[in-house]
């Protein structure tokens, strides 16, 4: 007997094993009682384990979940730049449009308190050189503009048509060195003639030296060059001539244009200048007219 | 005595892996069953009473920690060895491939024997799909993990057979 035992030990004990843990089973199942006699002890010896276990699941787990949220936030973020970019471009898209509409605006009042004939004009070109400081507007003698001509904006005088072709005109700006208006000083009414080709933009010059004139002095157009209005802004002085002899003053002016953020003009006929109707003038005049 | 050592904490580390982090993984659809291929291991290489008691031991730490009947486990897990203990008794088992396919007998057994209780006392409400899906599952998983295992496994018994007989060695 104790011999058949050694020699079938594990099919007996396996047998035994079986029927016990189905006995285990059918109890627990059938029962309302859970009868459960290791389980207390492998919970007390394993515990410990699972409880490690569970904290660097957990551990490992909030990782996992960290990098699932990072790669989210990551995709969201790129999906967010992509509308910010989009949306970015249509406000500058709206901001140009909000500009051009203040600018036009601002040259429709000028417009408007401009008692002689003028026309709106957009520049399109600027002299590529640098020597010469000139522009291209689209408008031309078919539209009504001849040499001579004012240009100007809504934040003063800009310059004077030189040239003009059929549909094309350029512009000899204020701060060119060829460039002279006939202005005075606002607060005095000091007389003087504004040329180009200074440091600052513009000089003043030929202003009598007994006249009152200071640094930050507003200098406007004086209508007696018969060319632009009168009250026109040309710019501030920013520093006055050191000459300590001679008749006449000077002063360095700072134009009140910016030039280089020009976009919109009026182009404004001479307050002195009967000029006949465009198409008039298209026949008789023909192509460009040399400035 | 290293071998039980071994497998006592081989088997810990099993359920508390399985029933723990295993469970946690978001992306596997279930976790592997280590145990499954501890107690096939055991019927592979341990043809005695030690060998069926640890298997009944392994599954009914299973079956404290799975919240499970007590005895669902340990009965399939016990099975899971007189099986696998009957066909390596027969059969040539000791190379990389057979001892693969004695794991897939033995996650057989081990679903047979769960369906087998579902079928008889679980509740007539039991999603019987994410059951067999589970059991699957947890089988494929245990199928690619058994080589691993199987290879630290013997790693340990080479290990304490030489540290039983010293000699032998030499």
């Amino acid at each position: 007997m104790l011999g058949l035992l050694r020699t079938r030990s594990t099919p007996l004990a396996t047998a035994a094993l079986i029927l016990i843990s189905l006995a285990l089973l059918v109890t627990n199942t059938r029962g309302g009682q859970r009868v459960d006699p290791l389980g207390v002890v492998f919970l007390e010896l394993v515990t410990p384990i699972a409880d490690l276990g569970t904290r660097v699941s957990s551990k490992l787990t909030h990782t996992w979940n960290s990098y699932v949220d990072v790669v989210g936030a990551r995709q969201e973020r790129e999906w967010l730049r992509t509308r910010v970019r989009a949306l970015e471009a249509d406000a500058g898209a709206i901001d140009a449009v909000r500009d051009e509409n203040d600018r036009l605006k601002a040259l429709l009042g000028l417009k408007d308190g401009t008692a002689t004939r003028s026309i709106a004009a957009r520049i399109t070109g600027a002299e590529a050189s640098g020597m010469f400081r000139t522009a291209t507007l689209n408008v031309g003698v078919q539209d009504g503009v001849l040499e001579g001509f004012a240009v100007i904006a809504g934040d003063g005088v800009v310059g004077r048509i030189v040239s003009t072709s059929l549909n094309a005109s350029r512009v000899l700006l204020l701060d060119d060195h060829a460039s002279g208006v006939d202005a005075l000083v606002r607060r005095t009414r000091a007389r003087g003639i504004v040329e180009g080709g200074s440091q600052a933009g513009c000089r003043l010059k030929y202003v009598k030296r007994r006249e009152d004139i200071r640094v930050g002095d507003r200098v406007i157009t004086s209508g007696l060059d018969g060319i632009f209005p009168k009250n026109l802004a040309i710019g501030e002085i920013v520093q006055l001539g050191e000459e300590e002899h001679g008749l006449y003053r000077t002063a360095e002016i700072r134009p009140s244009v910016d030039f280089a953020k020009l976009e919109e003009v009026l182009v404004v006929e001479p307050p002195s200048r009967e000029v006949p109707p465009p198409a008039t003038r298209a026949a008789a005049g023909g192509g460009e007219q040399g400035g | 005595m290293r071998a039980l050592v071994v497998f006592a904490v081989a088997g810990a580390l099993a359920v508390v892996l399985q029933t723990t982090l295993l469970q946690q993984l978001g992306f596997l659809p279930a976790a592997p069953d280590l145990v499954v291929v501890l107690c096939v291991y055991l019927g592979l290489h341990y043809h005695s009473a030690g060998g069926a008691t640890g298997a009944f031991l392994l599954g009914y730490l299973l079956d404290t920690f799975s919240g499970s009947p007590p005895g669902l486990y340990a009965l399939a897990m016990t099975l899971v060895f007189a099986i696998v203990y009957l066909v390596s008794k027969r059969l040539w088992v000791e190379n990389p491939v057979t001892s693969i396919a004695a794991v897939g007998l033995g996650c057989g057994v081990k679903i047979a024997t769960v369906v087998a209780y579902f079928a008889v006392a679980a509740p007539a409400n039991v999603g019987w799909l994410w059951l067999l899906r589970t059991l699957v599952f947890e089988a494929l998983f245990a199928l690619v993990l058994a080589p691993f295992l199987f290879s630290a496994l013997d790693g340990n018994l080479r290990a304490a057979r030489r540290a039983k007989r010293p000699h032998a060695i030499e």
